[in-house]
């Protein structure tokens, strides 16, 4: 692997605060890692660790107080909004705890809303069975069961075939078998596609599937460890 | 690390744009309501402008096609050749040096008349007195022959035959001597210095008389003044006026005005039958025809004379039938003009009205021209008919801009272009904010799903077409069938409307680029930037608020703290303060429904009013005016009705840019019974009609101007005097007669409550009654009325579809709610009892402000019309009126609440349970 791929996602000195005067909370205080390209990071922590800014500020949705981002070389912070917008467009895929479908447009549907913003897009019934939703590619999202939103809110993600995938709590409202699948599916989707995976979760079970594996507490890294002993979604237990 | 076996798709259309369907199928109710609205709209105010366009071209071309006069006049009798060469001629008389002339005729006539009564009263002495002396002296030498013979002659002798001789002489010679001395003394230098003398004399005296009147004179027919000869051709537009009668229905009675055959001038489009061709036949207006159900080949009577209708026309002068030009109103209910041939005109017993037409022979470029030819060719008329010689007076003077009967119809129609332009702006801006609101509220519950695309890379701009393009596709269908239906369905609307009031000729439908620019291009590019502000102050906000459901730009307010009211009535305040935004579209929209409604209730209120009280209204049930006020005998012309009471009456003007508006002036005897005037008034009194319309007040002075003279009269308003039916001002009769230079004494007629029924009609020129009055409410309760009631029910439909939508909004924005305070066991009364009695609370509330705000705005647009308009009468709603309106609003929304209890009995209780974020 090469230093950039080594490097394909470097943080550095990242900080951030809400609110101001006696009530400033620092939420990210001072964050330096790295992530390499096609790895599955999983950011653990507590409540309030601030694992979901960190994930905001790596999509380009929210801005960082100071420090550095910079993706397969690209720096963040230079970037305009119509910029990230276009960094977001082009590299990243996001999939949220709840699923945020939309509601009257079918199962492709929704994942074509992903596939129109990418040039390339993969196989839209191709990855339809890999999600397991071929034979419901045509219900509206309230036909399907929570799993099943989740998997084409994940397929809606990674249809455009982003660098980068962000998952903010993805299985955090479904069930252990649910999860599970749903831990199996991005698994399958990374070596497939070989897409760099940040995994925001406060399931520590699920750093054992991972590559990297960073904790943050009050907003600072407290572990940063690379995972040699990774096993498979199935053999979690929790 | 990617798998060599990933395969790669084509990149999909935009599924966000086949979601645009999608809402449209599943949200039909609101973009149908939308839509119907719209389609209405843009439908009938295209309809609108594409018969305002489509006649008003036709009207305009007649104007030349059909020799439409540039004015018209008519004189107390037939013109001379010469007075109408003269006026041809475009050129002023020249007053003075006429007047000046026929003085100096008329004192030499008197001048020589004197000079040779003079001369003949000498020569006559001289002749009588050679003539005695003569005989004298003969008769003294004959005497003297006869005493030299001796013979005694008495005194007594002498005196007789003196006498005799005397006699003799004068009866044989005097006046063969008298002429032949007159002669000689005419033809003597004596005889002409005399004569010239006196001539001169009598001139001097004249010329002192006439530079000391030249001011008056210079005034009255505008000497000093920038003149330009106005050269026009004539035409004789003679007519008769007589009481129309409908054989086969006997209730009938009008009047008709029956012109002479027109064949150069002011010529008519022929809309049914053909022209008459013999003395039995007759063409008549075809609005007035349509009105009292006459048809070709049905007869009627002119006064005695019948005659069999052979065509229904549009006579270029009379597009709307005013009978005359300062009627308030004009009247195709018992007015009605038409043409006959010269024999048929001859079969006429009625007396002669001598009209005439004029065309100016170097046409004006414009009004402003036009105003400026019309007002010198008055010059001349004044100035020619003054020194005709058989002392001609005009009776009328129109031209043609200022001519109701071919101007109402055609300034009508542009007010009600303008009128339908503003409806149409403000129906399409309350529209295109009820689009804004349901595009925030959708902005809203979509929330986490935008975010999503946001943070997925979706642009702003994609969102804000995709956002927009549902109501622009509404619009833009609306549009194309609204169009659709304006030139097919509503253009006919329109049309029938005009043609029911207006004699209009025929027309073709002509597309109409400004119709499709203001009814179409405009609400669209309306509707857009609304839509698109709010839809892009929304988007504006970052990804990360929309997937936090942090959407409102303000810092989140702390919950308003309510006093400690029972549980239900804090909630209710919740839910109001939570849509206030949504309550206050209600509140525009019921605005404007009521606005509409304003009009639609209260004009027929207010004809019925003043029909109903317009005889309590006139001061005195019938005003006879005298055409003179002393019969054949020079006695004055008197009635023994009881209450009858002298007065006078005279028309002014007053002028304003928009409107020269004939105001009544009435001099009062003291102590009148009818109208009752303080008798140390220091000033006049006008009626409450002129204070109302002309924002008149006491203590202010008014200025009115003479017909046809350029004089004005200035007087101290000292009080208002409370008469609703005309334009009036009142002044003691003696004020009366010094003011317009009568004589003490003199007045103008009777009014009494008591029918007049002992003086001769040939000493009448007309009766006023109620009736006079009452015609103008007629005629526009039949050219409105009907109408109305329709414009009730469209104002009740606005009203239902404006608030369905918005509570529409309400409910959906509370549907988690309602639905999750289902699962705690309220029942669908109870839930409703929170919701809906919240709006209900607040259509209320907002009923009785929009009422008032209708109202007021009704009002102000009432007072502008009227500035058109001549006459005054006050805009009235009575109570029962606003009842009505409030009726109506709440009966819609008491529909919509029934369609909104629906609403909420299907709201599923899972719905609360899915999916929350």
């Amino acid at each position: 692997m090469s230093e950039e791929e080594r490097k394909f996602l470097e943080v550095k000195d990242l900080k951030k605060s809400f609110g101001s005067g006696d009530t400033k909370q620092d939420v990210l205080r001072g964050l330096d890692f790295t992530v390499a390209k096609g790895e599955f990071c999983v950011l653990l922590g507590p409540s309030g660790s601030g694992k979901s800014t960190l994930l905001n500020i790596l999509g380009g949705i929210d801005n960082a107080d100071a420090g550095e981002i910079y993706i397969n070389g690209d720096r963040l912070s230079r970037m305009d909004e119509k910029g990230l917008t276009q960094y977001r467009r082009k590299h990243l895929g996001y999939v949220f705890q709840s699923y945020n479908l939309i509601p009257n447009l079918n199962v492709k549907e929704n994942i074509e809303t992903g596939a129109y913003l990418s040039d390339k897009p993969l196989d839209i019934d191709e990855l339809l069975k890999i999600l397991g939703l071929y034979e419901h590619r045509h219900k509206l999202p309230n036909q399907l069961s929570g799993g099943q939103q989740q998997r084409v809110s994940i397929g809606r993600a990674i249809v455009k075939n982003p660098d980068i995938l962000l998952c903010d709590e993805p299985t955090g409202a479904l069930d252990y078998t649910t999860s599970k699948e749903i831990l199996r599916l991005i698994e399958e989707v990374n070596a497939k596609y070989g897409n760099t995976i940040i995994m925001v979760t406060h399931n520590e079970a699920i750093k054992l599937m991972a590559d990297h594996v960073i904790k943050l507490r009050d907003g600072k890294i407290r572990h940063d460890d690379i995972n040699t002993t990774k096993i498979t979604a199935d053999e979690l237990e929790w | 690390m990617q798998n060599e076996t990933v395969h790669f798709g084509k990149r999909p259309g935009n599924p966000l744009n086949r979601r645009v369907w999608k809402d449209l199928v599943s949200d039909w109710k609101r973009y149908l309501m939308i839509f119907l609205m719209l389609v209405v709209t843009i439908g009938f105010v295209s309809g609108m402008y594409v018969a305002n366009n489509s006649m008003m071209t036709a009207i305009a071309e007649n104007v030349g096609k059909l020799h439409q006069e540039d004015g018209h006049f008519e004189l107390s009798k037939k013109a001379d050749s010469a007075l109408i060469a003269a006026l041809e001629s475009g050129e002023k008389a020249d007053v003075v040096s006429i007047f000046r002339e026929r003085a100096y005729n008329e004192a030499e006539e008197k001048v020589v008349e004197a000079v040779n009564e003079a001369v003949e009263e000498k020569v006559r002495e001289q002749v009588r007195n050679a003539i005695t002396e003569n005989v004298t002296a003969a008769v003294d030498e004959q005497l003297a022959g006869y005493a030299a013979v001796g013979m005694e002659v008495s005194d007594e002798q002498r005196q007789s035959a003196t006498e005799d001789a005397l006699d003799t002489a004068m009866a044989e010679n005097y006046d063969k001597a008298v002429e032949e001395a007159l002669k000689t003394a005419y033809e003597s230098d004596d005889y002409k210095t005399a004569l010239s003398d006196a001539m001169k004399e009598a001139k001097d005296e004249i010329d002192k008389e006439i530079n000391e009147k030249y001011d008056d004179l210079a005034e009255r027919y505008e000497l000093n003044k920038d003149f330009a000869p106005v050269p026009v051709k004539i035409h004789e537009l003679f007519y008769k006026e007589q009481t129309e009668l409908i054989p086969t229905d006997a209730s009938y009675s009008g009047k008709i005005r029956i012109f002479n055959e027109r064949t150069e001038i002011d010529m008519y489009d022929i809309l049914e039958g053909r022209a008459p061709e013999n003395e039995n036949e007759i063409i008549i207006d075809r609005m007035h025809a349509d009105n009292v159900k006459l048809k070709v080949g049905d007869r009627i009577k002119a006064g005695n004379t019948e005659f069999t209708i052979t065509g229904l026309a549009a006579f270029v002068d009379y597009s709307t039938l005013y009978e005359k030009n300062t009627d308030t109103m004009f009247d195709a209910l018992t007015f009605d003009v038409a043409m006959v041939t010269p024999a048929g005109f001859d079969r006429l017993s009625a007396p002669l009205h001598a009209g005439y037409a004029f065309e100016y022979v170097n046409k004006p470029a414009d009004v402003i021209e036009e105003k400026v030819l019309s007002d010198n060719f008055l010059k001349v008329l004044i100035t020619q008919t003054a020194v005709t010689e058989n002392e001609t007076e005009i009776k009328d003077y129109v031209p043609a801009y200022a001519n109701h009967a071919m101007t109402f119809a055609v300034n009508d129609m542009g007010s009600d272009e303008a009128m339908g332009g503003v409806l149409l702006y403000i129906l399409v801006a309350v529209l295109a904010f009820i689009f804004a609101v349901t595009a925030s509220a959708k902005l809203e519950k979509e929330s986490s799903v935008i975010g999503t695309l946001r943070a997925s890379g979706y642009t702003k701009g994609e969102l804000v077409r995709y956002y927009m393009s549902g109501p622009l596709l509404v619009v833009i269908f609306a549009s194309i069938v609204g169009n659709i239906l304006g030139y097919t369905v509503f253009k006919n609307v329109v049309t029938a409307m005009y043609y029911n009031s207006y004699s209009l000729p025929t027309y073709e439908t002509l597309w109409t680029p400004e119709a499709f620019i203001r009814t179409t291009v405009v609400p669209l590019i309306l509707m857009l930037v609304i839509n698109f502000i709010v839809i892009i102050r929304m988007l504006r906000l970052s990804p990360l608020k929309f997937l936090r459901h942090d959407l409102k730009k303000a810092k989140r307010k702390k919950a308003v703290r309510l006093p400690k009211w029972k549980f239900f009535a804090r909630f209710r305040m919740r839910v109001f303060l939570q849509n206030i935004p949504n309550y206050i579209m209600v509140f525009v929209g019921v605005c404007f429904v009521m606005l509409l409604l304003s009009m639609a209730v209260g004009m027929p209120e207010t004809l019925k009013y003043y029909q109903g009280s317009m005889t309590d209204m006139m001061f005195a049930e019938e005003q006879v005016i005298l055409l003179t006020t002393d019969d054949e005998d020079g006695n004055t012309v008197e009635t023994s009705t009881e209450g009858a009471e002298r007065f006078s009456m005279e028309s002014l003007i007053r002028k304003s840019d928009t409107l020269d508006e004939e105001i009544t002036i009435y001099g009062i005897t003291d102590g009148s019974e009818y109208i009752k005037l303080d008798k140390s008034a220091d000033g006049v009194y006008i009626s409450d009609a002129f204070a109302n319309k002309y924002k008149v007040a006491k203590g202010d002075t008014i200025t009115l101007s003479a017909k046809y003279e350029n004089k004005e009269y200035k007087w101290k308003v000292f009080d208002i005097y409370d008469y609703s039916a005309s334009l009036a001002v009142f002044m003691p009769n003696d004020m009366f007669n010094t003011e317009f230079g009568r004589k003490a004494g003199a007045f103008s007629g009777y009014m009494s409550d008591a029918h007049i029924s002992d003086i001769d009609e040939k000493y009448i020129a007309k009766t006023i009654t109620d009736e006079d009055m009452l015609k103008i409410a007629a005629q526009l309760d039949h050219s409105m009325g009907s109408y109305m009631v329709y414009f009730q029910y469209v104002c009740v439909i606005a009203a239902a579809i404006i608030l369905y939508l918005l509570t529409k909004i309400i409910i959906e924005k509370n549907e988690r709610s309602i639905s999750m305070v289902k699962i705690l066991g309220y029942s669908s009364g109870e839930i409703a009892s929170l919701y809906l009695v919240t709006t209900a609370l607040v259509v209320f509330v907002t009923e009785f402000a929009a009422i008032f705000i209708g109202y007021e705005a009704m009002n102000a647009i009432w007072g502008v019309l009227l500035m058109k308009l001549g006459g005054y009468f006050a805009f009235v709603i009575p109570f029962s009126g606003f009842v009505k309106e409030f009726v109506l609003v709440f009966a819609a929304y008491m529909i919509i609440t029934v369609i909104d209890f629906i609403r909420i009995r299907r709201i599923p209780k899972v719905l609360a349970l899915k999916n929350v974020e």
